[in-house]
């Protein structure tokens, strides 16, 4: 048995110019587990997720997945390497339809420099891929039947499966999941959620959630760390994270100074 | 009414070469952000090049040679413009295809001296429709073009590696997530973009002679087509590139009709036809706030 942690993050650091949006933060998720990422808007998650997923190069500090390095590489690097991330608003190809956004995601992953090879690559695997496709159907059955249909013009709820699906469909250890539950109906982040937990616990895929709604992620992850202006001030077990009064009063519906804080913060999102 | 309908086969041949070079423009700012200058030059290499390669070799192969080699030079011309580096900004990436449609202009300028290249027709003589005379050659530019601009359009709607192609268009940010690189992408859209240009002038250059400078013209032709559908939409690209060329047939053809301009206006067949654009372009972009 491997004792290395399935992703390690050691001090890393993410800059924008002058400005430090993660500042020394570390953190492991171990293969199989569900683990969440909490803090108010601006405090370096979603930073820190694309310093981790490479759309940002990490100014320092290590990444490592599986035991392999791979602080600094490219975004198709690190899915290849086994990590997927479900971006921030999801972001589905609108246009495309259902069913090439989901077949893109085997793509990415079989595109290593240039579209030439990528495709032999991709036709060659073909067989797996028409598998896989079939085992997400299976596992999101509403995306069977809304395969035709661009993806723009299905619900939120709905692209956040696509979304999902299409990380799915590189065969992940690890799903980086950027906010499950921004902008859509408590019904629909409920069947996400379980969604979610199903396919934790069934396929094995470990889950990083990132998420502003802290009830929400303490209830969903069994562990948890607690981001704020870009350094962790918090980590451990969830139910006693949800125990512990300042996790209480600035995550869980406390004090009227905290949320106050958090409008502030909404105001400069990368510091 | 015969040399209205004359006038308008004409525009709508060398208007089908302007809307590739359009659609070739829209291709490269969907999936790059880049407006790409260098496309006129890439419409002149390939009508130089056909000029020289027609003279030993048959026509088909010329052709093909012409437009692949082009083809290549657009994808280094869009590895440079993309940059080396991660952050080439779209605007840094357009003054780069300036410099290097104006590179190109000069190297043809050494190479090729300061006369109108052409070659001879495919066809022997005009034929008579209905009265009406039309050189074939028009007939297969409208042709080919309309031939190409299908499968590209199919190519990219139901191949997976076109897919990608709009998938970058449609988000930069989630392509590079799921692992495609966008430059290498960037790349290929330039080759094809660069392909297309020259496809369609390897054709043109027998019925409208190429000079080391017409690049600006069919530049901005080919930028008007694209613009007439607000740079996003291939079909409204073609349509505009039409839309073009019939306008600019016409002003040529009935310039001394016009009070004001006389006989000189055909000097101006290229600017009247960009204003009648640029209304329609206006007109357009007026209706689409209303609906």
């Amino acid at each position: 048995m491997n004792a290395a942690p399935l992703l390690e993050i050691d001090s890393l650091v993410v800059k924008y110019g002058p400005a430090v949006a993660v500042d020394g933060v570390s953190l492991s998720v171990e293969a199989g587990e569900r683990v969440a990422l909490i803090g108010p808007n601006g405090a370096g998650k979603t930073s820190l997720l694309n310093g981790v997923c490479g759309l940002v190069k990490p100014t320092a500090g290590r990444v490592r997945l599986d035991g392999r390095d791979l602080t600094g590489r490219v975004a198709g690097d690190v899915v290849r390497a086994g990590l997927t991330q479900v971006p921030e608003g999801r972001q589905v190809f609108p246009t495309l339809p259902v069913e090439a956004n989901l077949l893109l995601g085997a793509y990415g992953r079989e595109f290593r420099h240039e579209l030439v090879s990528a495709t032999l690559r991709y036709l060659r695997r073909r067989g797996a891929i028409a598998e896989r496709l079939q085992r997400v159907y299976t596992l999101m059955p509403k995306l069977y039947e809304l395969r035709e249909r661009p993806a723009g013009r299905t619900s939120g709820g709905e692209q956040q499966m696509v979304a999902i699906g299409r990380a799915l469909m590189a065969e992940p250890r690890l799903l980086a999941i950027d906010e499950l539950s921004l902008g859509l109906a408590p019904l629909v982040v409920k069947s996400l959620s379980e969604f979610l937990v199903r396919l934790n616990e069934d396929e094995g895929v470990a889950v990083l959630l990132v998420e502003q709604n802290a009830v929400l992620a303490l209830e969903l992850c069994p562990r948890a760390y607690v981001l704020e202006a870009g350094r962790l001030v918090l980590s451990g077990a969830s139910d006693e994270l949800e125990r512990n009064e300042t996790v209480r009063s600035a995550y869980l519906g406390g004090g009227l100074d905290v949320s106050l804080e958090d409008l502030g913060a909404d105001a400069e999102p990368s510091t | 009414m015969r040399e209205l309908l004359q006038l308008v086969v004409v525009g709508l041949s060398t208007g089908s070469a302007y809307a590739l070079v359009g659609i070739g423009m829209v291709l490269i700012f969907r999936t790059t952000g880049i407006i790409n200058f260098a496309q006129g030059s890439f419409a002149v290499l390939g009508g130089l090049f056909m000029v020289e390669l027609v003279d030993g070799l048959p026509r088909l192969l010329a052709g093909a040679l012409s437009v692949l080699v082009v083809g290549f030079i657009g994808s280094l011309v869009g590895f440079v413009a993309v940059g080396f580096r991660r952050r080439t900004t779209p605007l840094a990436s357009l003054i780069i295809t300036l410099g290097i449609a104006l590179l190109i202009a000069s190297l043809n300028l050494l190479a090729f001296g300061d006369r109108p290249h052409t070659y001879p027709t495919f066809f022997e003589r005009a034929w008579d429709i209905g009265g009406v005379l039309v050189q074939p050659q028009y007939v297969l530019v409208a042709g080919v073009t309309a031939l190409a601009a299908l499968l590209l359009t199919l190519g990219l709607q139901k191949t997976i590696a076109g897919q990608a192609l709009v998938a970058c268009a449609d988000s930069r940010r989630a392509a590079e997530l799921v692992g495609i690189d966008v430059r290498a992408v960037a790349v290929i859209a330039f080759a094809v973009s660069a392909g297309l240009c020259a496809l369609g002038w390897v054709l043109l250059t027998p019925v409208d002679p190429v000079n080391y400078d017409s690049d600006v013209r069919i530049a901005i032709s080919g930028f008007a087509a694209a613009a007439f559908g607000g740079l996003a939409s291939i079909r409204l690209a073609y349509l505009g590139g039409l839309t073009l060329g019939v306008a600019q047939q016409l002003v040529v053809g009935y310039a001394d009709e016009i009070p004001g301009l006389g006989q000189q206006g055909r000097q101006y067949e290229l600017a009247a036809a960009l204003v009648i654009m640029l209304v329609l372009i206006a007109w357009r972009s007026r209706h689409e706030v209303h609906e």
